[in-house]
Protein backbone atom coordinates (compact mmCIF):
# COMPACT_ATOMS: atom_id res chain seq x y z
CA UNK A 1 0.00 0.00 0.00
CA UNK A 2 2.77 2.84 0.67
CA UNK A 3 6.03 1.54 -0.46
CA UNK A 4 8.29 1.60 2.18
CA UNK A 5 5.88 1.10 5.40
CA UNK A 6 6.14 -2.16 6.82
CA UNK A 7 3.04 -2.84 8.19
CA UNK A 8 4.38 -5.53 9.97
CA UNK A 9 7.51 -3.44 11.55
CA UNK A 10 5.06 -1.06 12.84
CA UNK A 11 3.52 -3.47 14.25
CA UNK A 12 6.64 -5.25 15.85
CA UNK A 13 7.72 -1.31 17.07
CA UNK A 14 4.16 -0.67 18.57
CA UNK A 15 3.65 -4.02 20.76
CA UNK A 16 7.48 -4.13 21.25
CA UNK A 17 7.85 -3.40 24.96
CA UNK A 18 10.23 -0.64 24.96
CA UNK A 19 7.36 1.22 22.98
CA UNK A 20 4.89 -0.29 25.78
CA UNK A 21 7.06 1.36 29.06
CA UNK A 22 7.90 4.25 27.21
CA UNK A 23 4.50 5.14 27.06
CA UNK A 24 3.71 4.19 30.36
CA UNK A 25 6.82 6.38 31.94
CA UNK A 26 5.78 9.28 29.74
CA UNK A 27 2.73 9.40 31.47
CA UNK A 28 4.10 8.64 34.92
CA UNK A 29 6.25 11.55 33.99
CA UNK A 30 3.04 13.90 32.75
CA UNK A 31 1.09 12.79 35.86
CA UNK A 32 3.64 13.54 38.40
CA UNK A 33 4.80 16.80 36.90
CA UNK A 34 1.04 17.26 36.45
CA UNK A 35 -0.01 17.22 40.02
CA UNK A 36 3.28 18.85 41.83
CA UNK A 37 2.59 21.71 39.36
CA UNK A 38 -1.18 21.84 40.36
CA UNK A 39 -0.13 22.45 44.27
CA UNK A 40 3.14 24.60 43.65
CA UNK A 41 0.92 26.62 40.68
CA UNK A 42 -1.85 26.98 43.85
CA UNK A 43 0.32 28.34 46.29
CA UNK A 44 1.81 30.59 43.49
CA UNK A 45 -1.66 32.20 42.40
CA UNK A 46 -2.47 32.29 46.17
CA UNK A 47 0.92 34.42 46.71
CA UNK A 48 -0.06 36.80 43.80
CA UNK A 49 -2.96 37.96 45.72
CA UNK A 50 -0.24 38.44 49.13
CA UNK A 51 -0.54 41.78 50.90
CA UNK A 52 2.85 41.29 51.28
CA UNK A 53 5.38 42.57 48.30
CA UNK A 54 8.13 40.38 48.75
CA UNK A 55 5.98 37.05 48.39
CA UNK A 56 4.47 38.86 45.21
CA UNK A 57 7.84 40.03 43.72
CA UNK A 58 9.01 36.42 44.66
CA UNK A 59 5.98 34.67 42.44
CA UNK A 60 6.81 37.41 39.19
CA UNK A 61 10.55 36.59 39.82
CA UNK A 62 9.70 32.53 39.55
CA UNK A 63 6.64 33.06 36.74
CA UNK A 64 9.03 35.57 34.76
CA UNK A 65 12.33 32.89 35.07
CA UNK A 66 10.10 29.91 33.82
CA UNK A 67 8.13 31.49 31.49
CA UNK A 68 11.05 33.39 29.51
CA UNK A 69 13.69 30.43 29.52
CA UNK A 70 13.05 27.61 27.15
CA UNK A 71 11.90 24.38 28.60
CA UNK A 72 14.55 22.37 27.17
CA UNK A 73 17.10 24.17 28.46
CA UNK A 74 15.83 24.26 32.00
CA UNK A 75 15.61 20.58 32.12
CA UNK A 76 19.15 20.06 31.18
CA UNK A 77 20.09 22.96 33.53
CA UNK A 78 18.55 20.62 36.34
CA UNK A 79 19.78 17.65 35.17
CA UNK A 80 23.28 18.71 34.48
CA UNK A 81 24.06 22.30 36.31
CA UNK A 82 22.88 21.21 39.68
CA UNK A 83 24.71 18.50 39.79
CA UNK A 84 27.77 20.86 39.25
CA UNK A 85 26.69 23.24 41.69
CA UNK A 86 25.27 21.06 44.49
CA UNK A 87 27.06 17.71 45.31
CA UNK A 88 23.94 16.17 46.72
CA UNK A 89 22.87 15.64 43.20
CA UNK A 90 25.54 13.84 42.23
CA UNK A 91 24.63 10.62 44.63
CA UNK A 92 22.16 8.00 42.90
CA UNK A 93 18.96 9.16 43.96
CA UNK A 94 19.28 12.22 41.48
CA UNK A 95 17.62 9.80 38.41
CA UNK A 96 17.11 10.86 35.05
CA UNK A 97 13.24 10.67 35.66
CA UNK A 98 13.56 12.39 39.09
CA UNK A 99 15.43 15.23 37.24
CA UNK A 100 12.53 15.57 34.29
CA UNK A 101 10.05 15.27 37.50
CA UNK A 102 12.04 18.47 38.94
CA UNK A 103 11.97 20.34 35.54
CA UNK A 104 8.65 19.99 33.90
CA UNK A 105 6.79 20.13 37.46
CA UNK A 106 8.49 23.62 37.98
CA UNK A 107 8.23 24.76 34.70
CA UNK A 108 4.61 23.67 34.45
CA UNK A 109 3.65 25.53 38.06
CA UNK A 110 4.62 29.32 36.09
CA UNK A 111 1.62 28.49 33.41
CA UNK A 112 -0.34 26.30 36.08
CA UNK A 113 -0.01 29.54 38.37
CA UNK A 114 -2.13 31.83 35.98
CA UNK A 115 -5.08 29.01 34.87
CA UNK A 116 -5.52 28.66 38.91
CA UNK A 117 -5.59 32.46 39.57
CA UNK A 118 -8.08 32.89 36.89
CA UNK A 119 -10.15 30.00 38.02
CA UNK A 120 -10.13 31.66 41.24
CA UNK A 121 -11.25 35.18 40.50
CA UNK A 122 -14.07 33.93 38.38
CA UNK A 123 -16.20 33.08 41.33
CA UNK A 124 -18.44 35.41 42.15
CA UNK A 125 -17.27 37.60 45.00
CA UNK A 126 -20.80 37.48 46.40
CA UNK A 127 -20.05 33.69 47.28
CA UNK A 128 -17.19 34.65 49.44
CA UNK A 129 -19.36 37.18 51.01
CA UNK A 130 -21.95 34.47 51.50
CA UNK A 131 -19.83 32.46 53.45
CA UNK A 132 -18.65 35.29 55.53
CA UNK A 133 -21.74 36.44 56.67
CA UNK A 134 -22.83 32.77 57.93
CA UNK A 135 -19.55 33.03 59.70
CA UNK A 136 -16.99 30.71 58.14
CA UNK A 137 -13.64 30.97 58.17
CA UNK A 138 -11.41 32.18 55.14
CA UNK A 139 -9.54 28.58 54.30
CA UNK A 140 -13.32 26.89 54.64
CA UNK A 141 -14.99 29.18 52.13
CA UNK A 142 -11.64 28.60 49.80
CA UNK A 143 -12.27 24.61 50.21
CA UNK A 144 -16.05 24.53 50.68
CA UNK A 145 -17.02 27.09 48.12
CA UNK A 146 -14.63 28.53 45.56
CA UNK A 147 -12.09 25.70 45.10
CA UNK A 148 -15.01 23.41 43.72
CA UNK A 149 -16.72 26.63 41.70
CA UNK A 150 -12.91 27.40 40.28
CA UNK A 151 -12.23 24.19 39.10
CA UNK A 152 -15.07 24.01 37.01
CA UNK A 153 -13.79 27.23 35.13
CA UNK A 154 -10.12 25.28 35.04
CA UNK A 155 -10.61 22.28 33.77
CA UNK A 156 -10.47 22.87 30.12
CA UNK A 157 -7.22 24.71 30.58
CA UNK A 158 -5.86 22.65 32.77
CA UNK A 159 -6.95 19.79 30.14
CA UNK A 160 -4.67 21.82 27.52
CA UNK A 161 -1.98 21.80 29.53
CA UNK A 162 -1.85 17.80 30.49
CA UNK A 163 -1.57 17.51 26.66
CA UNK A 164 1.26 19.54 26.91
CA UNK A 165 3.22 18.38 29.67
CA UNK A 166 2.33 14.71 28.06
CA UNK A 167 4.14 16.06 24.70
CA UNK A 168 6.98 18.01 26.56
CA UNK A 169 8.00 14.75 28.25
CA UNK A 170 9.77 13.63 24.84
CA UNK A 171 12.40 16.79 25.75
CA UNK A 172 13.37 14.08 28.57
CA UNK A 173 14.81 11.91 25.49
CA UNK A 174 17.83 14.31 26.04
CA UNK A 175 19.03 13.43 29.26
CA UNK A 176 18.33 9.23 29.08
CA UNK A 177 14.93 8.84 30.01
CA UNK A 178 13.33 5.61 28.00
CA UNK A 179 10.47 7.42 27.50
CA UNK A 180 8.54 7.11 23.57
CA UNK A 181 10.63 9.06 21.71
CA UNK A 182 14.02 6.83 22.65
CA UNK A 183 11.98 4.17 22.46
CA UNK A 184 11.77 5.11 18.80
CA UNK A 185 15.26 6.55 18.37
CA UNK A 186 16.41 3.24 19.78
CA UNK A 187 14.37 1.50 17.52
CA UNK A 188 15.24 3.38 14.39
CA UNK A 189 18.80 2.95 15.31
CA UNK A 190 18.81 -0.86 14.89
CA UNK A 191 16.81 -1.34 11.74
CA UNK A 192 16.26 2.18 10.08
CA UNK A 193 12.50 2.02 10.01
CA UNK A 194 12.11 5.42 10.62
CA UNK A 195 8.59 5.62 9.84
CA UNK A 196 7.11 2.99 11.32
CA UNK A 197 9.37 3.91 14.90
CA UNK A 198 7.75 7.58 14.94
CA UNK A 199 4.57 6.14 13.80
CA UNK A 200 4.06 3.81 16.71
CA UNK A 201 5.60 6.73 18.73
CA UNK A 202 2.87 9.11 17.68
CA UNK A 203 -0.07 6.27 17.81
CA UNK A 204 0.85 5.63 21.59
CA UNK A 205 0.37 9.61 22.33
CA UNK A 206 -2.97 9.94 19.97
CA UNK A 207 -4.35 7.03 22.34
CA UNK A 208 -3.29 9.09 25.88
CA UNK A 209 -4.61 12.12 24.60
CA UNK A 210 -7.43 10.77 23.53
CA UNK A 211 -8.49 8.45 26.84
CA UNK A 212 -7.42 12.08 28.55
CA UNK A 213 -10.19 14.18 26.35
CA UNK A 214 -12.69 11.33 27.47
CA UNK A 215 -11.73 11.30 31.25
CA UNK A 216 -11.70 15.26 31.05
CA UNK A 217 -15.47 15.24 29.79
CA UNK A 218 -16.60 13.07 32.37
CA UNK A 219 -15.02 15.16 35.32
CA UNK A 220 -16.66 18.68 33.72
CA UNK A 221 -19.85 16.57 34.20
CA UNK A 222 -19.40 15.79 37.50
CA UNK A 223 -18.67 19.63 38.22
CA UNK A 224 -21.96 20.61 36.91
CA UNK A 225 -24.38 21.18 39.46
CA UNK A 226 -27.58 20.28 38.01
CA UNK A 227 -29.77 17.53 39.79
CA UNK A 228 -30.80 16.42 36.36
CA UNK A 229 -28.56 14.20 33.82
CA UNK A 230 -28.93 17.39 31.24
CA UNK A 231 -25.59 19.31 30.39
CA UNK A 232 -26.07 22.59 31.87
CA UNK A 233 -25.81 25.99 29.41
CA UNK A 234 -22.12 26.48 28.94
CA UNK A 235 -20.59 28.90 31.89
CA UNK A 236 -17.57 30.05 29.57
CA UNK A 237 -14.74 31.75 31.15
CA UNK A 238 -14.83 34.82 30.57
CA UNK A 239 -11.67 37.15 30.83
CA UNK A 240 -12.13 40.01 33.66
CA UNK A 241 -11.66 42.86 30.70
CA UNK A 242 -14.82 41.69 28.34
CA UNK A 243 -17.44 42.07 32.00
CA UNK A 244 -16.31 45.88 31.27
CA UNK A 245 -16.37 46.31 27.37
CA UNK A 246 -19.89 46.20 26.40
CA UNK B 1 -30.50 46.93 76.72
CA UNK B 2 -30.93 47.76 72.60
CA UNK B 3 -30.64 44.24 70.77
CA UNK B 4 -28.43 45.51 67.66
CA UNK B 5 -26.71 48.78 67.86
CA UNK B 6 -24.00 50.78 65.22
CA UNK B 7 -22.78 53.92 67.64
CA UNK B 8 -21.34 56.62 64.92
CA UNK B 9 -20.00 54.85 61.93
CA UNK B 10 -17.84 56.30 59.16
CA UNK B 11 -16.75 54.35 56.73
CA UNK B 12 -14.77 55.73 53.48
CA UNK B 13 -13.94 54.19 49.85
CA UNK B 14 -10.76 55.86 48.65
CA UNK B 15 -12.24 59.87 48.62
CA UNK B 16 -15.59 58.63 48.99
CA UNK B 17 -17.54 59.30 52.43
CA UNK B 18 -20.16 56.63 52.31
CA UNK B 19 -21.16 56.73 56.37
CA UNK B 20 -20.86 59.91 57.69
CA UNK B 21 -21.56 58.98 61.28
CA UNK B 22 -24.42 56.83 61.65
CA UNK B 23 -25.81 55.70 64.85
CA UNK B 24 -29.00 53.44 64.78
CA UNK B 25 -30.74 50.94 66.61
CA UNK B 26 -33.07 47.69 66.63
CA UNK B 27 -34.63 46.69 70.01
CA UNK B 28 -35.71 43.04 70.09
CA UNK B 29 -38.59 42.09 67.79
CA UNK B 30 -38.29 45.71 65.65
CA UNK B 31 -38.41 45.57 62.28
CA UNK B 32 -36.26 48.95 60.99
CA UNK B 33 -37.36 49.93 56.77
CA UNK B 34 -34.39 51.80 55.06
CA UNK B 35 -35.13 53.31 52.27
CA UNK B 36 -33.08 56.33 50.22
CA UNK B 37 -31.27 56.76 46.99
CA UNK B 38 -28.36 54.28 45.86
CA UNK B 39 -25.12 55.27 47.26
CA UNK B 40 -26.71 56.80 50.14
CA UNK B 41 -24.55 54.04 52.65
CA UNK B 42 -27.74 52.06 53.00
CA UNK B 43 -26.24 48.69 51.67
CA UNK B 44 -22.76 49.94 53.65
CA UNK B 45 -24.42 50.47 57.00
CA UNK B 46 -25.85 46.79 56.58
CA UNK B 47 -22.11 45.09 55.53
CA UNK B 48 -20.86 46.89 58.89
CA UNK B 49 -24.30 45.58 61.36
CA UNK B 50 -23.27 42.15 59.14
CA UNK B 51 -19.30 42.42 60.31
CA UNK B 52 -18.98 41.81 56.59
CA UNK B 53 -17.02 45.51 56.07
CA UNK B 54 -14.78 47.15 59.48
CA UNK B 55 -16.11 50.46 59.92
CA UNK B 56 -13.48 53.06 59.75
CA UNK B 57 -14.76 54.40 63.35
CA UNK B 58 -17.60 53.22 65.63
CA UNK B 59 -19.12 50.30 66.63
CA UNK B 60 -21.67 47.41 65.94
CA UNK B 61 -22.41 45.74 68.97
CA UNK B 62 -25.24 43.15 70.04
CA UNK B 63 -26.35 43.35 73.64
CA UNK B 64 -23.92 45.01 74.47
CA UNK B 65 -20.83 43.34 72.77
CA UNK B 66 -19.70 42.38 69.50
CA UNK B 67 -21.96 39.73 67.90
CA UNK B 68 -20.09 36.39 67.13
CA UNK B 69 -20.27 34.86 64.21
CA UNK B 70 -23.53 33.27 62.85
CA UNK B 71 -25.57 35.80 65.06
CA UNK B 72 -26.38 38.39 62.57
CA UNK B 73 -27.95 37.32 59.48
CA UNK B 74 -27.85 38.22 56.09
CA UNK B 75 -29.55 38.29 53.17
CA UNK B 76 -28.53 39.34 49.94
CA UNK B 77 -30.15 41.29 46.67
CA UNK B 78 -28.06 38.44 44.34
CA UNK B 79 -29.04 35.64 46.84
CA UNK B 80 -25.35 34.45 46.75
CA UNK B 81 -26.40 30.83 46.88
CA UNK B 82 -23.66 28.87 46.81
CA UNK B 83 -23.42 27.07 43.12
CA UNK B 84 -22.15 24.03 44.27
CA UNK B 85 -24.46 23.08 46.85
CA UNK B 86 -28.27 22.19 46.45
CA UNK B 87 -31.05 23.84 47.90
CA UNK B 88 -30.43 21.39 51.40
CA UNK B 89 -27.12 21.74 51.33
CA UNK B 90 -26.70 25.34 51.02
CA UNK B 91 -29.26 25.55 54.02
CA UNK B 92 -26.90 22.82 56.06
CA UNK B 93 -23.68 24.22 55.38
CA UNK B 94 -23.10 26.74 58.14
CA UNK B 95 -24.31 23.81 60.46
CA UNK B 96 -22.20 21.75 59.63
CA UNK B 97 -19.26 24.32 58.61
CA UNK B 98 -19.63 26.86 61.45
CA UNK B 99 -21.71 24.96 64.35
CA UNK B 100 -19.78 21.82 63.43
CA UNK B 101 -23.21 19.49 63.96
CA UNK B 102 -23.01 16.69 62.27
CA UNK B 103 -24.43 15.78 58.86
CA UNK B 104 -27.44 13.89 60.18
CA UNK B 105 -28.63 16.54 62.73
CA UNK B 106 -27.96 19.41 59.68
CA UNK B 107 -29.78 17.95 57.72
CA UNK B 108 -32.65 17.67 59.72
CA UNK B 109 -32.64 21.16 60.68
CA UNK B 110 -32.22 22.25 57.42
CA UNK B 111 -35.11 20.56 55.94
CA UNK B 112 -36.88 21.94 58.30
CA UNK B 113 -35.80 25.59 57.85
CA UNK B 114 -36.60 24.81 54.28
CA UNK B 115 -40.35 23.72 54.94
CA UNK B 116 -40.53 26.92 56.80
CA UNK B 117 -39.87 29.01 53.48
CA UNK B 118 -42.10 26.57 52.47
CA UNK B 119 -39.52 25.18 49.60
CA UNK B 120 -38.84 21.60 50.81
CA UNK B 121 -39.77 20.37 47.59
CA UNK B 122 -37.12 21.70 45.92
CA UNK B 123 -34.23 20.56 48.11
CA UNK B 124 -32.26 18.66 46.08
CA UNK B 125 -32.04 21.49 43.71
CA UNK B 126 -28.84 23.50 42.60
CA UNK B 127 -29.25 27.22 42.42
CA UNK B 128 -29.43 27.29 39.07
CA UNK B 129 -32.06 25.31 38.66
CA UNK B 130 -34.78 27.57 40.86
CA UNK B 131 -36.23 30.78 40.24
CA UNK B 132 -34.72 34.02 42.08
CA UNK B 133 -37.69 33.92 44.20
CA UNK B 134 -37.54 30.35 45.28
CA UNK B 135 -33.59 30.97 45.59
CA UNK B 136 -34.09 34.00 47.60
CA UNK B 137 -35.97 31.72 50.45
CA UNK B 138 -33.59 29.06 50.42
CA UNK B 139 -30.89 32.10 51.14
CA UNK B 140 -33.32 32.97 54.13
CA UNK B 141 -33.58 29.58 55.22
CA UNK B 142 -29.61 29.09 55.25
CA UNK B 143 -29.60 32.60 57.41
CA UNK B 144 -32.48 31.48 59.81
CA UNK B 145 -30.99 28.12 60.50
CA UNK B 146 -28.40 29.59 62.34
CA UNK B 147 -30.44 31.04 64.71
CA UNK B 148 -29.48 34.77 64.50
CA UNK B 149 -30.43 37.44 66.84
CA UNK B 150 -31.23 39.56 63.91
CA UNK B 151 -31.45 39.45 60.25
CA UNK B 152 -30.45 42.32 58.22
CA UNK B 153 -32.23 41.87 54.23
CA UNK B 154 -30.21 44.24 51.31
CA UNK B 155 -32.60 45.21 48.74
CA UNK B 156 -33.89 41.00 48.87
CA UNK B 157 -36.43 41.57 46.02
CA UNK B 158 -35.39 43.85 43.97
CA UNK B 159 -33.55 41.31 41.57
CA UNK B 160 -36.57 39.49 41.40
CA UNK B 161 -39.42 39.55 38.79
CA UNK B 162 -42.14 41.07 39.38
CA UNK B 163 -44.46 37.83 40.17
CA UNK B 164 -41.43 36.15 42.52
CA UNK B 165 -41.28 39.72 44.64
CA UNK B 166 -44.29 38.54 46.78
CA UNK B 167 -43.29 34.91 47.87
CA UNK B 168 -40.36 36.10 49.29
CA UNK B 169 -41.87 39.09 50.97
CA UNK B 170 -44.64 36.57 52.33
CA UNK B 171 -41.63 34.71 53.92
CA UNK B 172 -40.13 38.36 55.24
CA UNK B 173 -43.71 39.24 56.87
CA UNK B 174 -44.17 35.95 58.77
CA UNK B 175 -41.18 36.40 60.12
CA UNK B 176 -41.93 39.55 61.88
CA UNK B 177 -44.94 38.38 62.72
CA UNK B 178 -42.75 35.87 64.77
CA UNK B 179 -41.08 38.23 66.57
CA UNK B 180 -37.53 38.34 64.60
CA UNK B 181 -35.98 41.52 64.82
CA UNK B 182 -34.91 42.84 61.22
CA UNK B 183 -33.33 45.67 59.27
CA UNK B 184 -34.41 45.44 55.97
CA UNK B 185 -33.27 47.73 52.87
CA UNK B 186 -35.88 47.90 50.46
CA UNK B 187 -38.24 50.44 48.38
CA UNK B 188 -41.06 47.83 48.96
CA UNK B 189 -43.17 50.75 50.39
CA UNK B 190 -46.36 49.03 50.80
CA UNK B 191 -44.67 46.59 52.72
CA UNK B 192 -42.72 48.88 54.84
CA UNK B 193 -46.19 50.48 55.41
CA UNK B 194 -47.01 47.28 56.38
CA UNK B 195 -44.42 45.68 58.64
CA UNK B 196 -42.37 48.22 59.49
CA UNK B 197 -42.25 49.67 63.05
CA UNK B 198 -40.16 52.78 61.49
CA UNK B 199 -38.95 53.64 58.47
CA UNK B 200 -35.35 55.37 57.73
CA UNK B 201 -34.48 57.63 55.11
CA UNK B 202 -30.69 57.79 54.47
CA UNK B 203 -28.93 60.27 52.19
CA UNK B 204 -25.58 60.93 51.81
CA UNK B 205 -24.00 58.78 54.43
CA UNK B 206 -26.34 59.87 57.28
CA UNK B 207 -29.77 59.23 58.52
CA UNK B 208 -31.91 62.00 57.51
CA UNK B 209 -35.02 61.08 58.80
CA UNK B 210 -36.51 58.33 61.59
CA UNK B 211 -40.49 57.84 61.84
CA UNK B 212 -43.29 55.28 62.56
CA UNK B 213 -44.72 54.36 58.82
CA UNK B 214 -47.39 56.17 59.32
CA UNK B 215 -46.02 59.21 60.00
CA UNK B 216 -43.15 58.86 57.74
CA UNK B 217 -45.34 58.23 54.91
CA UNK B 218 -47.93 61.22 55.48
CA UNK B 219 -46.09 63.52 57.20
CA UNK B 220 -42.94 63.32 56.30
CA UNK B 221 -40.84 66.39 58.45
CA UNK B 222 -37.65 66.51 55.69
CA UNK B 223 -37.57 68.21 52.60
CA UNK B 224 -35.26 65.14 51.60
CA UNK B 225 -37.93 62.52 52.28
CA UNK B 226 -40.60 64.61 50.96
CA UNK B 227 -38.53 64.16 47.48
CA UNK B 228 -37.38 60.82 47.84
CA UNK B 229 -41.46 59.81 48.57
CA UNK B 230 -42.70 61.63 45.62
CA UNK B 231 -40.23 60.12 42.90
CA UNK B 232 -40.57 56.36 44.40
CA UNK B 233 -44.26 56.93 44.55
Amino acid sequence: MLAGFSTHIFWEALSSGPFWRGALLALELTIVSFVVAIVLGFFLAIGRSSKSRTVRGGVFFYTWIFRATPTLLQLLFVWDALPQIWGVFRQGWFTPFLAAAVALSLNEAAYMAEIVRAGLLSVDPGQELAGRALGMSRARILRRIIVPQAVRIVIPPMGNEFITLLKLTSLASVISVTELLTAAQNFYASTFSYAEAFAAAALYYLVIVSVLMAIQSRIEKKFTWTSRGRPRRETVPVPAISHDAR
Amino acid sequence: MSELRADNLHMRYGDLEVLRGVTFAVEPGEVKVIIGPSGSGKSTLLRCLALLEEPESGDVSLEGRRPQPGEIGMVFQRFNLFQNMTALENVMCGLVEVRRLSKRDAREQATEFLARVGIVDKAGQYPDELSGGQQQRVAIARALVMRPKAMLFDEPTSALDVELVREVLDVMESLAREGMTMVVVSHELRFAHHVASSVLMMDEGRIVEEAPPDEFFSAPKEERTKRFLSLVE
